[in-house]
């Protein structure tokens, strides 16, 4: 299926920023509270047919999350935010024509891909009459990049506060230096750009209900391609732009909370997307809940995805096999068990996503072989004081 | 066609808006539980965005970008 969203975006959007105001209602905390979260998700290894040669194991990560959130006097709240991942596998290096003609992938070398992030960011938020504005920086950095972002928020309620307008912008300076590059001619290092700002509009219905529309334009500039890819050449620029609804209901009698939340995706690569996803909140007691999620998503590819790489192709004419540009759709499903404790929130988390062209809302004239499938599972706990 | 979905929808939507009854500060106790909140699970929220901005090519729509990766 084709898109052709610019004039509907446009049309959707002026819309949506003439809204009267929507508000997702804001006030100080008045309590501290750490968090901690860990995850682990694997992805599938390929098979045999998707990848006749080298190793088929894909990425098994690790993930450590931190957070804390404390009030500073009446006015003011801080954000401290730290992170810390590990990564170990293979990912796609090239695809070619198999046997029977279908394309076929070929990995990196798994037992030598090892790699590990660390994030850290710090925010404050000073709480107005009538809304709150904040900032933040951060920084992260891995093996072969890193990143130096700052952000800017700013809220303002409306009637009642039942209505509150949003604005958030943020800037990226990113580095990348590929590991073993004068080896596998990568390049030596490169940097990219990102400038991103979203409106958003919150408005509470009724007594148990609340909407919310948010539009954002993010704009990248720089090396924008894969610098692991045998070929991968991408324009220099990029814009996207993102339009997300949200609505959330309380269920008196049943005594659980539905979210539901859609979001349409455009930008000038040629890709266009929609996400659709769904959380229930059941309380079962007092302290316990359950909550099972659903999410489906499809893409259509880039306009200069291949799913089989063409090296005689000029190295001026945009060309990537990466999958993750490919025309594709995916599932997943979850639950978490939350238990709430006093003082303290325990949270576990068990999610499955898989991927499949077939999966896609959209056209597949070139079916990648290398989507993704993967489970995870997140263990988290919250403290109050 | 398209153009005129759109701002149907949009009228639509602000016309359901429009109508909304004010619901008063102590008529609001359902909307504070926090599994009405927009995102209940921070740290959830953030790791969901990072996995699927490594997944997929689509991201953003519900806060500004924020830092890089070389995921992507």
């Amino acid at each position: 299926m084709a898109t052709n969203p610019s004039p509907s975006l446009i049309a959707l959007s002026a819309t949506a920023l003439a809204l009267p105001g929507i508000t997702s209602a804001d006030a100080p905390p008045t309590q501290s509270t750490i968090s901690y979260k860990f995850s682990n998700y694997a992805e599938d290894d390929l098979s045999r047919s998707e990848a006749p040669f080298g190793d088929l194991e894909r990425y098994d990560i690790d993930v450590h999350q931190f957070q804390f959130i404390t009030p500073i006097d009446s006015s003011f709240s801080l954000h401290i935010d730290a992170n810390y991942e590990s990564l170990t596998g293979a990912s796609p290096w090239f695809t070619s024509k198999g046997v029977n003609g279908d394309p076929i992938v070929n990995l990196s070398g798994a037992s030598g891909i090892r790699d590990r992030r660390s994030e850290f960011s710090i925010g404050t938020k000073y709480y107005l009459f009538n809304g709150s504005v904040g900032g933040n920086i951060g920084y992260s950095e891995e093996d072969d990049y890193r990143s130096s972002y700052f952000g800017l928020t700013g809220e303002r309620h409306f009637n009642n506060e039942m209505t509150t307008v949003s604005l958030g912008f943020s800037y990226s300076s990113d580095a990348i230096f590929p590991t073993d590059a004068e080896v596998f001619n990568r390049v030596i290092s490169e940097d990219k750009r990102s400038t991103s700002a979203i409106i958003s509009v919150s408005q509470i219905i009724s007594q148990v209900s609340s909407f919310q529309i948010a539009l954002g334009l993010t704009e990248q500039s720089g090396f924008l391609s894969d610098p692991y890819k045998l070929k991968d050449i991408r324009p220099d620029n990029r814009t996207q732009i993102a339009l997300t609804n949200s609505y959330r209901h309380f269920f008196i009698n049943a005594n659980a909370a539905w979210h539901v939340n859609y979001r349409y995706y455009h930008d000038d690569f040629g890709i266009s997307s929609h996400t659709f996803d769904m959380r229930w909140y059941q309380n079962l007691r007092q302290s316990i809940q359950l909550v099972p999620s659903v999410r489906f998503y499809s893409q259509s590819a880039a306009s200069f995805f291949t799913n089989v790489d063409n090296f005689v192709k000029p190295a001026d004419e945009y060309q990537s096999s990466d999958h993750r540009l490919s025309a594709f759709g995916a599932f997943s499903g979850g639950l978490s068990f939350v238990a709430n404790l006093g003082s303290w929130t325990a949270t576990l988390t068990a999610e499955r996503y898989v991927s499949n062209d077939s999966y896609s809302a959209y056209k597949v004239s070139q079916p990648s072989t290398a989507l993704v499938r993967y489970n995870r599972i997140s263990v988290g706990l919250d403290y109050t004081f | 066609m398209r153009h005129f979905q759109s701002i149907l929808t949009g009228i639509c939507i602000i016309s359901l808006l429009s109508g909304c009854a004010q619901v008063r500060p102590w008529e609001r106790g359902y909307l504070a539980r926090k599994e009405m909140a927009w995102e209940v699970d921070p740290l959830e929220s953030l790791l969901n965005n990072h996995i699927f901005f490594s997944k997929e090519a689509s991201s953003g729509g519900n806060s500004a970008a924020g830092g890089g990766c070389g995921c992507n």
